[in-house]
């Protein structure tokens, strides 16, 4: 049975992993590549690193913490942040990344999800959307780039759908209001994503316990969930994760394997 | 020994390249490893490894874009029997042909074609059947074989496609992994195996199965 996958996320900055709330506020929580390694061990079931101000400051991801993680990690490896064109994916891939996701490029040139999937197939594409709240948009919820810095008017649920078709493989859905709060995923903007989409889902923002992970799976139907801050800081396992999932009735990978 | 990675421009080349050497550096086993797309160095090599990522056609293409490859791949893998490992598309080569996009023609090695997954109804928890079949999954073992060694069906390997083998031939299936329908997991014959999941991004289990693989003697 395919289990729902719990994957751990590291904000990098500078080739230092950080991870503040709303994205303001950055603190120091380590070095990327031992703790991408630490994560595979204890049973994470991928790992991705975003830039997050790679776009803001328009700086690449750094190929040399990719590159080093990738070898000695072996799950799965997803890379965003200051992707934007097809020489960046290819850049990110042969570093070593498996995955490439991408917001605000997707955004300001959206042939680009077309391009990259038709090139390196839509297992690799990652369509990144972070949304807010707002409720002149038809489903409610609206598309920022820039770290939510940024309004674009386009709507999460049309956005999603056309990331669909041009060739995304699976759609990493941030609500920018939970993130960082530790309050808990939106289940409500997940469940609307997850349901009107065929690929998968991976919800993310607000976890704050294992608990919340459990609830936007058994909840909003979220194929795989994401946390970066409840890790670092060791307020919560990956085991402790799986085990409170398990507990509820959702399968997921034993840790020791 | 000698392995070769096949680069012909696909797949996760750094990904496969690195899990090998690890496998070898750990187990202290005496090989060497050479990612290449050179006739010669492939000819030369005592086992061979197709990655593939991206889709049938495009690693069709990028294939035979090195010109005499698929020939000589054949005659490697079919008539000096060398051992081979195909890897997600680089399995998928090995059968008859795919319907990604349009109908492509494989190696002709193993029987069946490539079929999109047609998903109906919902999981365990109410969930609809995403497409990419995407994420870690066990396997159904068919039969007993030396690359499945201390490998239990509880452990999980990472998949991410969305064509599975259609084969009324049953023998070649070595394995298969569920996901509301029984989807070839690790199909072969002879000296050649081919895998849908990635051994190189499956954590430990994924090294057992690499490590099976390098010392398995067909």
């Amino acid at each position: 049975m395919l289990s729902t996958r719990v994957i751990a996320c590291l904000d990098v900055h500078n080739g230092r992993t950080v991870k503040g709330i709303n994205f303001i506020n950055l603190k120091d929580a380590g070095d990327p590549v031992e703790q991408a390694k630490q994560y595979s061990t204890i049973g994470a079931d991928e790992i991705c690193f975003l830039d997050i101000s790679a776009t803001y400051e328009k700086r690449r991801a750094m190929f040399n913490v990719i590159s080093k993680t990738a070898e000695t990690c072996f799950v799965p490896l997803t890379v965003g942040g200051g992707v934007n064109d097809l020489s960046d994916f290819r850049d990110l891939l042969n570093s070593g990344a498996d995955k490439v996701s991408i917001n605000s490029s997707a955004v300001y040139n959206p042939k680009l999800i077309k391009q990259s999937s038709d090139k390196f197939g839509n297992q690799c594409v990652v369509l990144a959307i972070d949304a807010i709240e707002n409720i002149s948009m038809p489903s409610g919820y609206e598309v920022t780039t820039h770290g939510g810095r940024k309004k674009t008017n386009i709507d999460a649920l049309k956005w999603a759908k056309q990331g669909v078709r041009n060739g995304a493989g699976e759609i990493l859905l941030t609500s920018m209001k939970s993130d960082g709060t530790k309050k808990g995923y939106n289940l409500k903007l997940t469940n609307l994503i997850s349901k009107n989409v065929p690929i998968p889902v991976i919800a993310s923002g607000g976890a704050g316990s294992p608990k919340d992970m459990v609830e936007v799976v058994l909840k909003a139907g979220a194929s795989a969930v994401l946390a970066a801050s409840i890790f670092h800081y060791g307020i919560h396992t990956i085991k402790s994760v799986k085990n409170e999932m398990s507990k509820n009735g959702i399968f997921v990978r034993d840790c020791e394997n | 020994m000698n392995l070769v990675i096949i680069d012909y421009g696909s797949g996760n080349l750094r990904s496969v390249e690195n899990a090998f050497r690890n496998s070898v550096k750990i187990n202290k086993l005496n090989f060497t490893i050479q990612v290449t797309n050179e006739l010669e160095l492939i000819s030369k090599a005592d086992h061979l490894v197709l990655p593939g990522v991206g889709s049938f056609p495009d690693c069709k293409k990028g294939l035979e874009d090195v010109k005499g490859l698929v020939k000589l791949l054949t005659n490697e893998v079919i008539n000096k029997r060398k051992k081979f490992l195909g890897i997600c598309v680089g399995m998928q080569l090995m059968v008859d042909f795919s319907l990604e996009k349009q109908r492509t023609e494989g190696f002709f090695w193993l029987d069946g074609y490539f079929k999109k997954i047609v998903q109906k109804g919902v999981d365990y928890l109410g969930r609809d059947y995403k497409i990419p079949h995407m994420g870690w999954n066990n396997l159904q073992f068919e039969y007993k074989h030396p690359i499945l060694e201390n490998i239990t069906e509880n452990e999980q390997f990472y998949f991410v496609h969305s064509f599975a083998l259609e084969s009324k031939n049953t023998n070649q299936i070595i394995a298969y992994t569920n996901y509301n329908q029984k989807i070839p997991a690790i199909i072969g014959k002879d000296n050649y195996i081919g895998v849908q999941f990635h051994p190189e991004k499956s954590s430990n289990s994924g090294q057992k199965f690499i490590y099976n693989w390098l010392k398995w003697c067909p």
